[in-house]
C-alpha cells in the first residue's frame, strides 16, 4: 500500500493490515474510488457492508434509519405496501367515546398495537411524506432498484420516517453509510461528486413535495415550483453555527429540512430566544418582503439541513402571487406580536431557551406536572401502572423548572432516534401519529433503543419471554396509552388537573403555556 | 402574577353549587311558610334522600381511584363532585332536620359525624391547595416521598466524607453541631408555617467559622452548608408530603362511621 500524499510521515506504518484491507475494499465502490486513505480511515467506523437475504426487509415504512444504503449487489424492491392494503391511516382505533358502553367496550377490547402501527403513505394529519428512494412510487406497484442505486439517505439526513418498504428481491449486499459518515463526506472536496449526486436526487425527487408542504407555496403552480426547485441551494450547518446574523441584509428565504434552529434577538450582551424552527418551518420571507435586514439571528442547535432560496428568485415568485404576499403580511403581524410578547415577558424566552437546552423541543407530547397544584398522590403513576398490566411506563421523578416538573416519560420525539437500528422492528411509530410504541412480542431485549434514547426515557424491565424460553429485559416506555380512547391515563386520572401533555411543536404556545401565571 | 392556590379550579362547579344551595334554601323557606316542616315530611324526606344519595356517591370516589383503567370519567370531575357534593349534602342534612338541634344519640351522632366529615374534607381541600404551592415556591428541592429517607442518608454519607481529613476545628463543629441535624429525618408540622426561620437557625452556626479555616477548608464548609440546607428542604418535603398523605385518615374514619350510621338510620326509618 502506498502512502497517501496527505498522510503524515510515519502514519502509514501505524495502519493495521485489517484496516488497510478495509480501505482498499471501500475503494472498490465507485464513489469512494478517488477518496484519500486518510479520509477513508475517518469514515471507516461508519461504513458497514451488510448482506441481506432474498425476501428480507431492509427498510420498513414508518421506521427511521441512520444510514444511506448504497446497493452494491443484487436487486431490491421498493413498495408502498401500506397504501396497497387500503387501510385508513388513522392513529387511534375507532371507538364511540361519547357513550359509557362505547368506552367500556373499547377498553375491554383494547386494540392491539399491531393494528395501528407500521402504517405508511399519507399521514393522518394529511402531511405529505416525502419518499427517500430514487424513483417515483405508485401504490400496488413494486419498483426495482439495481446495483449502484442509493436509498434511505433522506431518512438518515433529515430524519424523515422511511416512506416505503424496501425488500431484498435477491441476495443483496449494501454499503451502509451512517449519518456521521454522510455528513463528513459532504464536507470533503474530493467527494464533491457524491454530495452533488445526493443533492440532485433530493432536488429532483423530494424538494418539490417539500416546497408544496410549506403553506406559502401550497398554491403555487407547477412552473413556479419547478423554478424554485431549480434555484434552491441545499446547505448544511454544524451545531452552534450562525446561519444568519441579526442586522445582516436579508439575502434568502430559508426552509428547514432537518434539525432544529434557534431564533434569537439581541438582548443586552447576550441574546434572547424568541422561538425555534424545526423541520418544515421557514424564515426570511418577511425581511425579504419588506426589503429589510434580518430582525433576528438564526443559530443551528444541532446538525441542520436547510433549503435556501435567494432573494431575487423568492421575490420574483412572490410578485406573481398577491395571495402569498398577503399571507406573508399576516404572518409578519403575528410574528411581531409574538416577538413583542417575548420582549415584554422575559420568562417566555427563558422557558424557550430551557426547552432548547434540555432537548424538550424534540417532544411531540411531553408530560409536565404543575407542582404548585400537584399533591404528590402518585395517582398518575398508579393509573399508568394499571393501564399497562402493573408496570408503570414513567417515573414521576424528573427535572424541576420553577413550578413545572418534567417526569422521566417518553417525549415522543419528532425524530425518534430510539427507532434506529431496532433489529426486529419492535419499536415503531405509525406514520402521522405521535406514539412510539414497543411491541413486547417481538422485542428481544437488546437494549438498542434504551441506549439510544438521549433522555433515558426507555427503561428495561425483567420479563419472561415465552418465545425465547428465558428471562430477558424488555424495553418499555410510555406509549401515550395507545388504544385507550380517553387518552393517556396519567393525565386523565390526575385528580387535580396537574398533569398535562404538551407538544413542543409550536414554540409560541409552549412559551405561553409554561410562563402563564408563573410566579 | 401567580394565581391564588385557593382560586377554584373549575369555577362552574362552584357557581352551580351556590345556585343549588340558594335554590334549596328558598324552597325550604317557602315550604316551611306554607306548612309545618318535619324530617319525615315530603320536603324533609326529599332533602334527606338527596343527602344520603350524595353521601353514597361521594363514598364511591376512593373506589374510582382503585379502578384507574376504567372509563368512568376523569378523576378531576369525580373529585369536584366529591367536594361540592359533600358541601351540598351537609346543607341538605341541615334542611332535612329543619335546622333543629338534634334529639337523641342517633341524631346527635349523625349530625356531629356529618359536620366532622365536612369540616375534615374542607380542611383537606385547604391542605391540598396550600401545601403544594408552599413546596413549590419555598423549596428548590423536589423529591418523591418514598425516596426521601434514602436521599437523606446519601446526604449524610456525603457530609461524613467531606470532613474526612478536615482540620480538627471543622471536624468538631461537624460532630457537635451539624451531625445531629443530618442524622435522621425529623418531620414536623411546624414547617407548615414556613421554612425560613428554621433555615436561619440551622445555618447560623456556620457564620464566623470561616475566619478559622483555610481557603480549601472554606470550600468544605460551603459544601457542608449546602448539604444542611438541602437536608432541611428534604425534611420539609417529607413533613408536608406526609401531612398530605395522613390527613385523609381524619376524613375517612368519620365518613365510614357516618355511612354505617346512615344505613342504620334509613333501616330504622323504613322499619318504624
Amino acid at each position: 500500500m502506498t502512502l497517501d500524499k496527505h498522510e503524515k510521515p510515519g502514519e502509514g506504518s501505524a495502519v493495521d493490515p485489517e484496516e488497510a484491507a478495509a480501505i482498499q475494499r471501500m475503494k472498490q465502490y465507485p464513489f469512494l474510488a478517488h477518496c484519500s486513505d486518510i479520509v477513508l480511515r475517518k469514515l471507516l467506523p461508519n461504513l458497514i457492508e451488510k448482506p441481506f437475504v432474498a425476501g428480507e426487509t431492509i427498510l420498513r415504512a414508518g421506521g427511521y434509519s441512520d444510514a444511506a444504503h448504497y446497493l452494491a449487489q443484487g436487486v431490491v424492491a421498493v413498495r408502498m405496501s401500506i397504501i396497497e392494503t387500503g387501510r385508513p391511516p388513522v392513529a387511534a382505533p375507532p371507538a364511540d367515546t361519547r357513550s359509557f358502553s362505547g368506552t367500556t367496550r373499547a377498553v375491554l377490547s383494547r386494540t392491539s398495537a399491531e393494528d395501528v402501527v407500521q402504517r405508511g403513505g399519507i399521514g393522518a394529519n394529511g402531511e405529505v411524506l416525502v419518499t427517500d428512494v430514487s424513483t417515483d412510487l405508485s401504490p400496488n406497484l413494486d419498483v426495482l432498484l439495481q446495483a449502484g442505486d442509493v436509498f434511505g439517505e433522506m431518512s438518515a439526513l433529515s430524519r424523515y420516517p422511511v416512506s416505503a418498504d424496501v425488500v431484498a428481491q435477491t441476495d443483496v449486499t449494501c454499503l451502509l453509510i451512517r449519518t456521521p459518515a454522510l455528513r463528513m463526506m459532504f464536507k470533503q472536496k474530493e467527494l464533491a461528486d457524491f454530495k452533488r449526486m445526493i443533492d440532485e436526487r433530493y432536488r429532483s425527487r423530494t424538494l418539490a413535495n417539500q416546497l408544496r408542504s410549506v403553506e406559502l407555496f401550497a398554491g403555487l403552480d407547477e412552473e413556479s415550483i419547478a423554478e424554485l426547485q431549480a434555484v434552491a441551494d441545499l446547505t448544511s450547518y454544524e451545531p452552534g453555527a450562525v446561519i444568519v446574523e441579526e442586522g445582516a441584509p436579508a439575502d434568502a428565504f430559508y426552509l428547514v429540512r432537518g434539525g432544529f434552529v434557534k431564533v434569537a434577538v439581541r438582548a443586552g450582551a447576550g441574546d434572547a430566544a424568541v422561538s425555534y424552527l424545526r423541520r418544515g418551518d421557514h424564515a426570511g420571507e418577511i425581511a425579504l418582503l419588506l426589503d429589510r435586514t434580518w430582525p433576528v439571528s438564526l443559530h443551528a442547535i444541532e446538525h441542520v439541513e436547510m433549503v435556501k432560496i435567494g432573494r431575487e428568485h423568492f421575490q420574483k415568485v412572490l410578485a406573481r402571487y398577491p395571495d402569498v404576499q398577503q399571507m406573508v403580511w399576516e404572518s409578519a403581524v403575528a410574528r411581531l406580536k409574538e416577538r413583542g410578547r417575548v420582549v415584554r415577558e422575559p420568562l417566555t424566552a427563558r422557558y424557550l431557551q430551557l426547552a432548547m437546552d434540555t432537548g424538550l423541543i424534540h417532544g411531540e407530547s411531553v408530560l409536565l406536572i404543575d407542582l404548585s397544584t400537584c399533591t404528590r398522590c402518585d395517582d398518575c403513576v398508579r393509573a399508568c401502572s394499571d393501564t399497562h398490566g402493573g408496570t408503570p411506563r414513567f417515573v414521576r421523578e424528573g427535572t424541576k423548572f420553577r413550578r413545572w416538573s418534567v417526569p422521566q416519560a417518553c417525549y415522543q420525539c419528532t425524530d425518534p432516534v430510539c427507532m434506529i437500528g431496532c433489529p426486529t422492528g419492535a419499536i415503531s411509530r405509525p406514520l402521522g401519529t405521535l406514539e412510539v410504541t414497543i411491541n413486547k412480542d417481538t422485542c428481544i431485549g437488546c437494549h438498542n433503543c434504551s441506549k439510544r434514547c438521549p433522555w433515558d426515557n426507555i427503561v428495561d424491565v425483567p420479563f419472561h419471554s415465552p418465545t425465547l424460553g428465558r428471562d430477558i429485559e424488555l424495553a418499555t416506555k410510555c406509549d401515550l396509552c395507545l388504544g385507550r380512547p380517553q387518552g393517556p391515563a396519567c393525565v386523565q386520572m390526575c385528580p387535580h388537573g396537574s398533569a398535562v401533555r404538551i407538544s413542543f411543536k409550536d414554540p409560541a404556545l409552549v412559551g405561553r403555556t409554561l410562563s402563564e401565571d408563573a410566579s | 402574577m401567580a394565581p391564588s392556590p385557593f382560586a377554584p379550579k373549575r369555577p362552574v362547579w362552584m357557581r352551580s353549587t351556590i345556585a343549588i344551595a340558594v335554590l334549596s334554601i328558598v324552597v325550604y323557606a317557602v315550604w316551611r311558610e306554607a306548612s309545618p316542616w318535619s324530617p319525615g315530611g315530603v320536603g324533609g324526606l326529599t332533602f334527606g334522600t338527596l343527602a344520603a344519595a350524595i353521601f353514597i356517591l361521594d363514598a364511591l370516589y376512593p373506589l374510582r381511584r382503585r379502578l384507574m383503567a376504567w372509563p368512568l370519567g376523569t378523576a378531576q370531575r369525580w373529585l369536584q363532585f366529591h367536594l361540592y357534593g359533600g358541601v351540598l349534602a351537609c346543607l341538605f342534612v341541615a334542611l332535612h332536620t329543619g335546622f333543629r338541634v338534634p334529639s337523641g344519640a342517633m341524631g346527635w351522632s349523625l349530625s356531629l359525624l356529618t359536620a366532622w366529615a365536612t369540616m375534615s374534607g374542607l380542611g383537606g381541600v385547604w391542605l391540598q391547595k396550600y401545601v403544594p404551592a408552599k413546596l413549590t415556591n419555598d423549596l428548590s428541592v423536589e423529591a418523591i416521598y418514598e425516596r426521601i429517607p434514602e436521599i437523606a442518608g446519601r446526604l449524610q454519607r456525603e457530609a461524613d466524607s467531606l470532613v474526612v481529613g478536615a482540620p480538627e476545628v471543622l471536624q468538631r463543629f461537624y460532630t457537635t453541631t451539624i451531625r445531629d441535624d443530618l442524622d435522621r429525618l425529623k418531620p414536623s408540622w411546624a414547617h407548615l408555617g414556613g421554612v425560613r426561620a428554621e433555615l436561619a437557625r440551622r445555618v447560623a452556626p456556620f457564620q464566623g467559622l470561616e475566619a478559622f479555616l483555610s481557603p480549601e477548608d472554606r470550600v468544605r464548609l460551603d459544601g457542608l452548608q449546602s448539604i444542611v440546607t438541602e437536608k432541611l428542604e428534604l425534611e420539609v418535603q417529607y413533613s408536608l408530603q406526609r401531612l398530605l398523605k395522613q390527613w385523609v385518615v381524619f376524613h375517612v374514619i368519620p365518613c365510614m362511621a357516618l355511612l354505617a350510621l346512615l344505613v342504620v338510620h334509613i333501616a330504622a326509618v323504613l322499619a318504624f
